[in-house]
């Protein structure tokens, strides 16, 4: 043997060796020791758990029937939410919120004190002050105001809570979007559907519970993590229907295939799935079996209640639908449809509200004043049609969208926007609730004489989620789940009820 | 000034406990072989120990002094210290000269015990004496109500079952016999009424005068708001009934029945009889304050597997909600299981095409039934009648139904209905003013709304 065979051997022999070491029981328990002692430790402690924790509100998760309905800690207000966003961020400068005094103020520079120390999305320098491009009037026996772009919805006002200093701290599109639906600007958060599902399920069990609806022809710029399910089992992420076509694409069984044999065949693969549980106890396998059951209900009840052309044509012609297009309209009707079969929560994301005026489709007075077109009849009629069939007490709807817009007028890169527009606004922004418990023709919060910043009754996301939250039946503060050794809350470590506005 | 430094004495005596616990553990530790290199530094660890000590001491006393605190508690914490201060002195002396382990090891492991004790009794001071073990009670009272249950609300004493719990379980740790800051006692009657520092604790017959109120309805983070921030709050119904106690003469001896009860405390006091926490009573007003028995869970499977989803409509109730959405059939069968369930039913949503007059007949002693929807069913004006005893209802939803104005005849005996849904039904513009009179509380939709074609719903506006 030369001396580099034998070499050779002995590094494969040292090899074997250490690979036995690694394997032995000796081995095991002296490196896992720590490891072992450790886990003691920790069922130990976990259970005198209570010596520490506060009480949290319990949820029965049920892997083998993940939607079945639950009950609230208190009894709740609302059974089901409808949430309209405005993706882009509407001005509440041309809607809701108005600022006469911007009027003297047109045209001028704006003052410094508005601008040290503070930093926007797009203006550089010394932008212009820009006055309300529309005009306003006060609505109904509350005497709210609202502006001529929205002339329907100016006779729902005695049915709306509206919140008139809303503030953010981000002013960025996706990051804003992300904060309001999921509580962190970040990613990786459950969005507030899948709270609400997995902590009331879903009173028909044919359905998804959490449906998700977008148009504007573009979703929003946080992209589907804000339907997403975060840390929680991934059965309570928002389902995104179509208005146009299948509503759940492949939801058709292919020709050739018939019901019996879909049956069949899912029951063989439930069976399979079934043994795999009995081996590994995996509960997301049970959470795959219910998936798959449910699939299998929802191709009959599905592509009924998602087709909205058997209304009849009073109700298109009341929320303004566009037959066999995506629309806002349409998805509007399909949210009232969807509520009424028990969905808990209807998601609807309208994008191109963006209004910087950098081109004609983007400015205030052209493109806001079409978007507003689009929206104005059919949100009338959702509210006006929840009326009618007692379905609006016990459903809560939310109209925003995720900042505001500046009293300035955007001059991007210091040179002014060649269409009216306003830039992203953080400070202070509109958002309004109806039904579900909340008071009727009622403001909450004010902002300055130029709607810069919220002067009383200031609100922000973790604030509106604890609300929603309240008037489902929960307590945002002990409605956790256990993720990464800690409990998580949707609204995190703040939030508070915003109590002036519930009923 | 003295008591300026009286107050650092909370955080030197960390100091003594640390290094006294160290010296003796070196102590023991320096027994064996492996650690008898720590001899040379045992020594400076006692001193410095007991020099600490006796700065603890004379802070501590300086803070006694200070006034808030009384009673057996502190003088047993304070001999305690001192025993701890001069007995490391001694300690520290003998160690260089006396070389028995036994009598080293003795000494330190008293020391050991004596610092513990000292240390508990400060913490009782500052924490309450029950702040330790208070998590392993039950029903601790930490985030629940700090009065207890009442079995018999109107026939118990206001103030010995409802303010004095209340007292004691959110005021006593710092005002009562071991300790009373702001010279305040809360623990009897008479110092109750002598009030603190401020004086005007409590002012009869005028709650807004009396500081106890005006401290507990500061803001949160005012300085002077009581219970302090840290320590659990009272809760909104615990407010009230202190308020109506104080507004109603704070009498010690009258029993609740003996005080007029406005509305709210009438739903208060029902709470205390069930014992549930003032957070979920204001919101849970929705739920008959009679509680019912919980229905068998194979009753309620059973419903799941005829598609039907019943469940409690909050986890402190065993009241119900149905709804029958996806029932696959209304046989008799189904019938029968709603009538096992109809004490329980609170809501009940039948909405549903295989519904009519025959179902009805089901839901004819739900006698608790607040809420009732009907919508897009077969029912006629002869299947009403089986609600007509259904006096709790309070929204009725007949959307879509063959009902006439013949039928909402038999709903006249229903005086806590409020809002009646009548939307494409049988019933006319004529019909309405009848209906009115039948039912002059019930706010009455018949729908069919429009919403106007305007220019604006079909133009666009188009760039210059």
């Amino acid at each position: 043997m030369t001396r580099d065979e034998l070499n050779a051997h002995r590094l494969i022999k040292e090899a074997h060796e250490a690979n036995a070491r690694l394997h032995s029981r000796r081995h095991f328990l002296k490196e896992s020791a720590m490891g072992l002692g450790a886990l003691a430790m920790g069922s130990l402690l976990g259970s005198c758990g209570n010596l520490f924790s506060s009480p949290q509100t319990k949820i029965a998760y049920d892997p083998a029937h993940p939607l079945l309905p639950k009950s609230p800690p208190i009894v709740g207000k609302a059974r089901s939410v409808i949430y309209l966003h405005m993706a882009g961020a509407p001005s509440q400068l041309e809607l809701f919120d108005f600022k006469p005094e911007l009027m003297k103020m047109d045209g001028q520079d704006c003052p410094p004190s508005l601008l040290a120390g503070k930093k926007f999305a797009f203006i550089t320098g010394v932008p212009k002050m820009l006055r309300p491009q529309a005009n306003f009037a006060r609505y109904g026996q509350s005497g709210a105001l609202v502006s001529d772009n929205l002339p329907h919805f100016s006779t729902m006002v005695d049915e709306v809570s509206f919140l008139k200093a809303v503030k953010t701290d981000q002013f960025n599109h996706a990051p804003a979007q992300l904060l309001v639906h999921t509580g962190s600007p970040r990613l990786g958060r459950p969005s507030m559907g899948s709270w609400v599902t997995y902590g009331l399920g879903s009173e028909n069990q044919n359905l998804p519970g959490y449906v998700v609806l977008t148009s504007g022809g573009s979703f929003p710029d946080a992209g589907k993590s804000v339907w997403g399910s975060g840390f929680l089992p991934s059965v309570y992420q928002g389902v995104q229907c179509r208005s146009e076509g299948d509503p759940v694409l492949f939801i058709k069984d292919p020709d050739g295939m018939s019901r019996d044999l879909r049956k069949a065949s899912i029951e063989a693969i439930n069976k399979a799935n079934e043994q795999q549980y009995q081996e590994y106890n995996d509960p997301e396998i049970l959470s795959r079996i219910a998936q798959y059951e449910m699939a299998y209900r929802m191709q009959i009840s599905a592509p009924e209640v998602m087709n909205i052309n058997d209304e009849p044509a009073y109700i298109h012609e009341m929320y303004g639908t566009q037959p066999g297009k995506a629309c806002f309209a349409n998805n509007v009707l399909l949210a009232r449809k969807l509520v009424e079969k028990g969905v808990r929560y209807v998601q609807l994301f309208d994008w191109g509200w963006d209004a910087h005026g950098d081109n004609p489709n983007n400015s205030l007075n052209i493109g806001l004043k079409n978007k507003c077109r689009t929206i104005d009849r059919p949100i009338t009629a959702l509210l006006l049609d929840l009326k009618q069939r007692g379905l609006l007490e016990e459903t809560l709807v939310v109209w925003g969208g995720e900042f505001g817009r500046t009293p300035m007028m955007e001059n991007r890169n210091g040179i002014q926007n060649p269409f009216k527009g306003r830039d992203h606004h953080t400070e202070a922004f509109t958002i309004w609730m109806a039904g579900g418990g909340v008071k009727k023709g009622f403001t909450h919060g004010e902002t300055d004489e130029i709607g810069y910043s919220a002067v009383s009754g200031k609100v922000d996301a973790f604030d509106i989620q604890a609300t929603i939250l309240n008037q489902l039946g929960f307590d945002h503060e002990q409605f956790t789940y256990p993720f990464q050794g800690r409990p998580f809350r949707l609204t995190d470590v703040a939030g508070k009820v915003i109590s002036e506005i519930v009923a | 000034m003295l008591e300026f430094f009286g107050r650092f004495h909370p955080v030197f005596v960390h100091l003594p406990i640390g290094i006294l616990l160290l010296g003796c553990i070196c102590i023991l530790l320096s027994f064996t072989a492996k650690f008898i290199n720590l001899k040379p530094a045992i020594p400076i660890m006692l001193l410095l120990g007991a020099l600490s000590a006796v700065v603890s001491c004379i802070t501590g006393y300086l803070l006694a002094n200070g006034g808030d605190y009384d009673g057996k508690l502190v003088s047993n914490h304070q001999w305690m210290g001192i025993s701890v201060a001069v007995l490391s002195f001694i300690l520290w002396i003998i160690y260089q000269k006396v070389k028995t382990n036994a009598i080293l090891g003795t000494i330190a492991a008293v020391l050991i015990v004596l610092i513990s004790i000292t240390g508990h009794l400060g913490g009782s001071l500052t924490h309450g004496s029950d702040y330790l073990t208070a998590p392993l009670k039950s029903g601790s009272t930490k985030g629940g109500s700090a009065i207890p249950p009442i079995p018999n609300v109107q026939e118990a004493f206001v103030y010995q079952n409802a303010i004095q719990p209340l007292f004691q379980n959110r005021c006593y740790s710092c005002h009562s016999s071991e300790k009373q800051k702001g010279k305040l006692r809360l623990d009897q009657e008479a110092y109750i009424l002598k009030g603190g520092e401020d004086g005007h604790t409590i002012v009869k017959g005028k709650a807004d005068d009396s500081e106890l109120m005006k401290r507990i309805l500061l803001p949160l983070n005012d300085e002077d708001h009581m219970a302090p921030k840290e320590k659990p709050q009272l809760t909104n119904n615990e407010i009230a009934l202190l308020k109506w106690w104080i507004d109603n003469g704070a009498d010690f001896k009258k029993k609740f029945k003996d005080l007029p009860q406005p509305e709210n405390i009438k739903t208060i006091l029902a709470s205390l009889q069930k014992g549930e926490s003032g957070a979920e009573q204001i919101k849970a007003s929705d739920i008959p304050t009679e509680e019912v028995t919980a229905v068998d869970n194979k009753v309620l499977k059973k419903f799941t597997d005829a598609g039907i989803t019943v469940f409690p409509v909050a986890q402190n109730t065993n009241y119900l909600s149905a709804n029958f959405i996806n029932a696959q059939s209304m046989g008799k069968d189904v019938l029968d299981l709603i009538k096992s369930i109809e004490k329980q039913l609170l809501w009940l949503k039948l909405e549903s095409n295989k519904v009519n007059d025959q179902t009805l007949t089901a839901i004819k002693d739900c006698k608790n039934l607040t809420r009732l929807n009907l919508n897009n069913t077969q029912i006629t004006d002869a299947g009403l009648v089986s609600l007509k005893d259904l006096d709790q209802l309070q929204s009725l939803s007949l959307v879509g139904t063959k009902i006439t104005a013949k039928g909402i005849n038999h709903l006249k005996k229903l005086k806590n209905l409020k809002f009646l849904y009548v939307y494409q039904t049988g019933i006319t513009k004529a019909d309405l003013a009848g209906i009115k009179k039948l039912l002059p509380k019930v706010s009455l939709d018949t729908g069919n709304y429009k919403v106007p074609m305007i220019a604006q719903d079909t133009t666009v506006v188009k760039a210059p």
